[in-house]
């Protein structure tokens, strides 16, 4: 129970450091003056960043603790989830982001899309993050991806 | 579902709660907003304030113990705000919130000034003096004639605004064959208070009384003496030097005392005269453009204005942009990671500045001849006007509020150097270009635009007030 609890106390820790630091880390990743300051101008890193922990926390909780079926305990079913997770966080991100950026007379798709294909890699960590923060709790999952 | 499951929700609830309660006050928000929109006027001053008066417990460090706006922790504020924003911006909230101004007109009602309003010319004397007033944003004017002394207008400003005929209507008002300058800015200048602005209307043409046997070079020379003498005991006011032209129709008298007639375009003068700081209010608020920049004026110059800082930043990618850099978070103007153009070597970077506030004309402004580059770098510096044509969604937050790009090409080499753009205050080619010793020719092409001894008086105030260095200073530091 107290490995259990450590796994999920570094898990959070890590997830509070990426949303205090989100702007660093995204900025390390891909940067664009123009855009990356429009980001941080009109506050579009906190909308992202939060879709982004509630996105890979949500999805790694939906498999867990909704899904959590001895049918779908097999790695590639946790798989398929990150996928599906990886796949539709960047393009939430990515609408809220060129509608915030629209609704103040801004428009940088082409660098919001590139931008997004590195919060995809951001997602998959995190989703990674939420899993082996939490699977130690499913009834039916818990050796999902990686039997303890 | 068991306790045990329980515990991972409930913590990732906390996370969730935790992260998303984390964010500014609508305070900062409407300040955030008036920053980037550069909606720096004082209705969104005034909605700022109403903010925090609705939520006194909330906004109490805003607010003093009489329960007025505490500026300075307001001031803080904003610095705060706008400091964090991409490029910094910054919002001098000093001038808002202050006394209202008074106005005060000297109207000038020596025989020379007479024939600028004639009932059957365009009248653009009174029609500057008209303008000033209408768009004065305070409701304190009075206005005063001067000649030899000054006299108190008998009517109202509505009157004087309404008076098709002013010179006919205060004909009679002291004397107005000779305009005592001495006895005028002494009066004017001793008589002024920190809320006030004084504006002589004149046609800057000392006549003093008993001259018609002395010398122009003279004359002029004790003119000279004669504004710095007046102007060296007040150090702390300024004078912005305005001129206009106007129709004149009728009878002219040069140095020799000698009335001609003369019809055609003459000079005419609005010195406006206030405490330096109340200059420089005045610049920064837009209420005040009608005074601080008459929309007929074809020349001005303010005398004892100090180096002062302006809003510039990088404009990223712009069209001209040449090389690759990353502007600094941390520090303002700093560029790092600079990289010339790989095929050429050179290294094209624009910044966008506010020069609106610096009461210079769009000429001069606009002439790269007028600015310095000190750099390790061989920059080359173009200086254009910002058009409205070239503000898009993408480019605004730099753009907005600037009125100026100014751009720097070279072949950046070194590890790092440092720029420094410098504005110069020079006196101005306009006032030796309108000014001459000789006003007895009446025919001649330069006489409807020059006025006699005018760089006498302009360069014997300038003299009192010592000199002023540049108009402003932009620094750019630039590393690999």
């Amino acid at each position: 129970m107290k490995d259990k609890l450590v796994y999920l106390c570094i898990g959070i820790a890590l997830t509070v450091l990426f949303f205090v630091f989100n702007e660093d880390i995204y900025e390390a990743m891909y940067y664009s003056v123009a855009f990356n300051n429009g980001l941080h101008n009109y506050d579009v890193y906190t909308p992202i960043t939060i879709i982004t922990i509630l996105m890979a926390w949500g999805g790694a909780a939906v498999y867990y603790y909704a899904i959590n079926s001895v049918r779908w305990d097999r790695w590639w079913h946790w798989l398929v989830m990150l996928a599906v997770v990886v796949l539709l966080t960047p393009i939430i991100c990515y609408i809220v982001n060129v509608r915030m950026f629209n609704e103040n007379g801004i428009s940088m798709a082409a660098e919001a899309a590139s931008f997004e294909f590195f919060n995809l890699v951001v997602t998959a960590v995190l989703f990674v993050i939420a899993s082996f923060s939490m699977r130690w709790w499913s009834t039916n999952c818990r050796h999902t991806p990686i039997p303890q | 579902m068991k306790m045990k499951h329980i515990i991972p929700l409930l913590l990732l609830a906390v996370m969730s709660l935790a992260v998303t309660s984390c964010g500014q006050s609508p305070l900062e928000k409407v300040v955030k907003q008036a920053l980037i929109q550069q909606d720096t006027t004082q209705a969104r001053f005034d909605s700022i304030c109403s903010i925090i008066q609705q939520n006194p417990g909330r906004y109490k460090q805003y607010l003093t113990d009489d329960g007025q706006i505490n500026l300075t922790e307001l001031q803080a504020l904003i610095e705060r705000v706008g400091g964090d924003l991409r490029p910094p911006l910054h919002w001098d909230i000093a001038a808002y919130g202050q006394q209202e101004l008074s106005l005060t007109i000297y109207f000038e009602r020596s025989g020379s000034m007479v024939p600028y309003d004639n009932a059957g010319d365009r009248g653009q004397l009174k029609k500057a003096v008209n303008d000033i007033i209408n768009h004065f944003p305070g409701s304190k004017v009075s206005i005063n004639i001067v000649n030899d002394g000054i006299y108190p207008y008998q009517g109202s400003v509505d009157e004087f605004l309404k008076d098709r005929n002013i010179y006919a209507s205060t004909a009679g008002v002291g004397n107005s064959a000779f305009t005592d300058f001495q006895q005028i800015f002494g009066a004017i200048l001793k008589a002024q208070d920190a809320s006030n602005v004084s504006i002589v209307v004149t046609d800057l043409i000392y006549s003093p009384a008993d001259a018609s046997d002395v010398s122009i070079d003279k004359i002029l020379n004790e003119e000279n003496s004669l504004a710095t003498s007046i102007f060296r005991q007040y150090k702390g006011k300024s004078v912005l030097v305005h001129q206009l032209m106007g129709d004149y129709n009728g009878k002219y008298y040069p140095y020799t005392n000698r009335p001609v007639m003369y019809r055609g375009m003459r000079p005419f003068y609005l010195l406006v005269i206030a405490d330096t700081p109340v200059m420089n209010r005045m610049a920064a608020q837009s209420d005040y453009a009608e005074l601080m920049r008459p929309s007929q004026a074809r020349n001005s110059y303010r005398i004892n204005q100090a180096e002062s800082g302006v809003d510039y930043c990088i404009v990223p990618g712009w069209e001209d942009d040449a090389g690759r850099y990353r502007i600094s978070h941390k520090e303002e103007g700093l560029l790092t990671k600079v990289e010339s153009d790989k095929q050429t070597g050179i290294l094209c970077v624009t910044l966008a500045a506010n020069l609106g506030g610096l009461q210079q004309t769009a000429d001069y402004l606009g002439n790269v001849e007028n600015y310095d580059v000190k750099a390790q770098t061989d920059f080359a510096l173009r200086v254009t006007p910002i058009t409205d044509k070239m503000i898009t969604g993408n480019n605004r937050q730099y753009l907005e509020g600037k009125t100026h790009l100014l751009t720097l090409t070279g072949k950046f080499n070194t590890p790092r150097d440092e720029v420094t753009i410098r504005l110069r205050n020079e006196f101005p080619k306009w006032v030796a270009e309108s000014s001459t010793n000789d006003d007895t020719n009446t025919s001649s092409s330069r006489f409807s635009t020059t006025t006699l001894g005018l760089e006498q008086w302009m360069r014997g105030m300038q003299d009192a007030f010592g000199a002023t260095g540049d108009y402003t200073t932009m620094r750019l530091r630039l590393e690999k």
